[in-house]
């Protein structure tokens, strides 16, 4: 009888372990139904972050500086928003998009930072944000900085012009940057704050070799032969006022990969391949830059990630300059970038979501993102920060956040881009010349959007 | 103590064997349930993270799909992958990269593991030293490897220039970047095999060496006669499971070269073409339908391989 009472209580044990164990693991960290009062009250959102925010306060590696935690912002959230409870959902960059994917199929946040909002708005999971600014008199859309907002909008799926469905929330911006301790060792004037391919192509040219100062070897420039070679040729496309093709939905979108301008800008991207240190396509040779002893004067497709904040951690902010990329006629040119923030069409809280999204750029966030993790902010307020004032790198950064080919390329992280990158590749090493590569790189990126 | 007629009394005859006791007969009726129910997690693990997967990965390739938004579209997504140029480069790749690394490996392993196997002193030494790039992870070794074969800073290249032969860009040129990896896998797995192969050596009996000693057969020959015959199982093991991770290869390609194998699509491999067509590009039904056809070659290929190397499994 005591053997029985004994087994019977192990599978009951048993049992309960199962489930306790299967209720944890279904149930959401944290639920709970809010604080109690308040307009807000029992209202609750989860915000999806990418990059390297953390909860609380932590060390930057970069400058080795305290950094404030996002529990700043989910202080100040509450308390502008009694009764409201925000979570946060922290993520790094690496495999952003299949996380982001899988976070929004599930319906895991409310609010979601989302660089794809391209590729994610078609597929009907992000909430249209026209009618929230509509009705809301307390926001404006004059607050960001020029073409930020023109620049992430995106088609939904029964969507038959661009439509907002994220505000911007990061900036970010791509531009040349150099090395003025290399300009001046080689005797050779500054690049100009709106350069030419030709005034690139002879800077370079004058100070590659054997450094007159130091006799080191020194190379005249760089850029990222593999990964973001298919922007920088469209940048160069774009500087001859040549552009990618047209169209944003996928059955209006006209490749222009073989035109004139690219092949010119493949060829000049060949020129220049000659002048920089082996490896590019393999993103190597650049290993000093952004040292003491750096080698390379001039660095094409660069971003205010890579340039600012190591430049001020290093100490060496008076030796680098920025200038823009490679613009048209208009004064447009170069790749739109950033992070917009998004609201999921799923959201049980889509009020409190929109409260999020204004509160996320608003000037408390948008000088938390840069006075404490040196990201750059998306509205025009910030120029006025004395934070961004000392910061003398921050200005041409700005500019160059206003000035992109927007809207942002649609094909950016679909096949075509993975197959011009190819092609690029194989030019740059040899495999093709540039008019057959990019003859290629117009034929299945074609047959792609034919048969997709 | 207990006489043999109260024992007999506890356990009626038949129940004890060989003079132990019987196993406690209330375990017969109850444990199957209590561990059936400990069971039950693992077993929603499997059905939720491997079954329902396969089946939806097999669902997902007859669909145009984007995560979710989905078309029902037949046979069509496997027609464009096996139509596919960059396809059939990735297995061409893989192939490539799986056969020189199979075939530098297992010899050269085999030759290691023998001359250790052979050394007096300092066995467990070497077997240490020889096994750790296995237990590295591959992502970090790809990394490391980046530096190593660094085209004008690399340890390789400074070696090779100094005894004057060429210094190739290595990853940055798509003729020898398929060589940058074969290194690596050839680094980074050699160390198994040598620990497989030892085991094996280890096994062999010492009385058949004994006898060819006896009979004058040199070292060489009983190397050739006695340890490579008893080796076979060894490599067809070895053979089998280096191809079945040949041909998943990802990692360290993708760390290297990023989904789409810079440079030129050189070291795309199957599982990174299907990463770069689901994860970077949103077409689930053609990275689905790429992981059904990557299925069915290993699996031929696994066959034709067991076949040849008469494993059983």
């Amino acid at each position: 009888m005591e053997k029985k009472c004994f087994s019977k209580v192990n599978v009951l044990l048993a049992a309960v372990l199962v489930l306790a164990g299967l209720l944890a693991g279904c149930s959401k960290s944290g639920a709970g139904s809010g604080k109690a009062d308040g307009e807000w009250a029992g209202q609750k959102i989860n915000v999806q972050l990418i990059g390297d925010f953390a909860m609380e306060t932590k060390t930057d590696p970069v400058t080795g500086e305290s950094v404030k935690g996002v529990e700043v912002l989910k202080e100040e959230f509450e308390k502008q928003h009694p009764g409201a409870t925000v979570e946060f959902t922290l993520m790094p960059w690496e495999g952003y998009t299949e996380k982001t994917q899988a976070m929004i199929t599930s319906g895991d946040a409310d609010v979601y930072q989302m660089p794809g909002t391209v590729d994610f708005a078609p597929q009907g999971v992000l909430e249209p944000l026209q009618p929230y600014i509509d009705k809301d008199e307390e926001f404006d859309l004059d607050i960001f900085i020029e073409n930020q907002v023109e620049g992430w909008k995106a088609l939904g799926p029964d969507d038959d012009e661009l439509q907002i469905y994220g505000l911007p929330f990061l900036g970010d911006a791509r531009f040349i940057a150099y090395d003025k301790q290399l300009f001046d060792e080689w005797g050779v004037e500054y690049l100009s704050d709106h350069p030419t391919m030709e005034e690139v192509a002879e800077k370079a040219k004058q100070m590659t070799g054997k450094n007159p100062v130091t006799g080191e070897q020194n190379y005249g420039i760089w850029f990222r032969g593999d990964w973001s070679s298919a922007f920088t040729l469209i940048d160069l496309a774009e500087g001859q006022n040549g552009s990618w093709g047209s169209g944003f939905a996928w059955d209006e979108i006209e490749f222009n990969f073989d035109s004139p301008e690219m092949v010119n800008g493949l060829n000049w991207l060949l020129d220049m391949q000659e002048l920089a240190p082996e490896g590019l396509v393999s993103n190597q040779g650049n290993e000093k830059w952004l040292t003491e002893e750096n080698n390379i004067a001039i660095m094409l497709n660069q971003g205010p990630g890579d340039t600012v904040k190591p430049a001020y951690a290093q100490g060496l902010e008076d030796r680098i300059g920025i200038a823009q990329e490679f613009k048209n006629d208009e004064g447009v040119g170069g790749l739109f970038a950033g992070s917009p923030i998004t609201i999921a069409k799923d959201s049980e809280n889509k009020d409190l979501a929109w409260e999020w999204v204004k509160f996320a750029t608003s000037e408390f966030t948008q000088q938390y993102i840069f006075e404490e993790m040196g990201l750059v902010p998306s509205i025009k307020s910030a120029m006025e920060w004395d934070s961004v004032k000392d910061t003398e790198l921050m200005q041409p950064v700005f500019e160059a956040m206003r000035t992109p080919w927007t809207p942002r390329y649609p094909w950016g992280s679909a096949q075509p881009r993975f197959i011009l990158t190819s092609e690029v590749e194989a030019a740059l090493t040899g495999e093709r010349s540039a008019e057959e590569a990019l003859t290629k790189a117009q034929k299945e990126s074609t047959e792609w959007l034919d048969n997709r | 103590m207990k006489d043999k007629a109260e024992i007999e009394n506890q356990f009626p005859a038949g129940t004890a064997q060989n003079g132990r006791l019987p196993a406690r007969s209330t375990k017969k009726t109850s444990s199957p349930l209590t561990w059936y129910i400990f069971l039950i997690p693992s077993f929603l693990g499997i059905l939720l993270f491997m079954i329902y997967p396969i089946f939806e990965s097999l669902r997902l390739s007859f669909y145009q799909s984007n995560g979710t938004i989905e078309h029902f579209i037949g046979l069509e997504n496997f027609k464009t992958v096996l139509t596919s140029g960059p396809f059939w480069n990735a297995v061409g790749n893989t192939f490539f990269i799986g056969i020189f690394q199979i075939v530098i490996t297992i010899p050269l392993g085999f030759i290691f593991a023998s001359l250790i196997n052979s050394t007096p002193r300092g066995k467990n030494f070497f077997k240490v030293i020889y096994f750790l790039p296995n237990v590295t992870s591959i992502v970090a070794a790809a990394m490391i490897f980046a530096f190593v074969l660094h085209p004008e800073m690399g340890i390789v290249n400074y070696l090779l220039d100094i005894v004057g032969f060429p210094t190739p860009g290595w990853l940055s040129d798509p003729s020898t970047s398929k060589w940058a990896v074969i290194l690596l896998a050839v680094w980074h797995w050699i160390g198994f095999v040598i620990i497989i192969c030892l085991a094996n050596l280890q096994a062999i009996s010492p009385e058949m060496y004994e006898a060819a000693r006896i009979d004058g057969a040199s070292g060489l020959q009983q190397w050739l006669f006695i340890t490579v015959p008893n080796m076979g199982g060894t490599f067809a093991f070895l053979l089998i499971t280096g191809w079945i991770g040949a041909l998943q290869r990802f990692n360290e390609v993708y760390v290297l070269g990023g989904p789409n194998g810079s440079p030129a699509r050189s070291i795309q491999t199957m599982g990174a073409f299907i990463y770069e067509r689901g994860f970077t590009g949103f077409e689930f039904g053609i990275a689905s339908a790429a992981t059904y056809i990557m299925f069915m070659i290993i699996l031929v290929f696994t066959f034709i391989n067991l076949k040849l190397s008469n494993m059983k499994i």
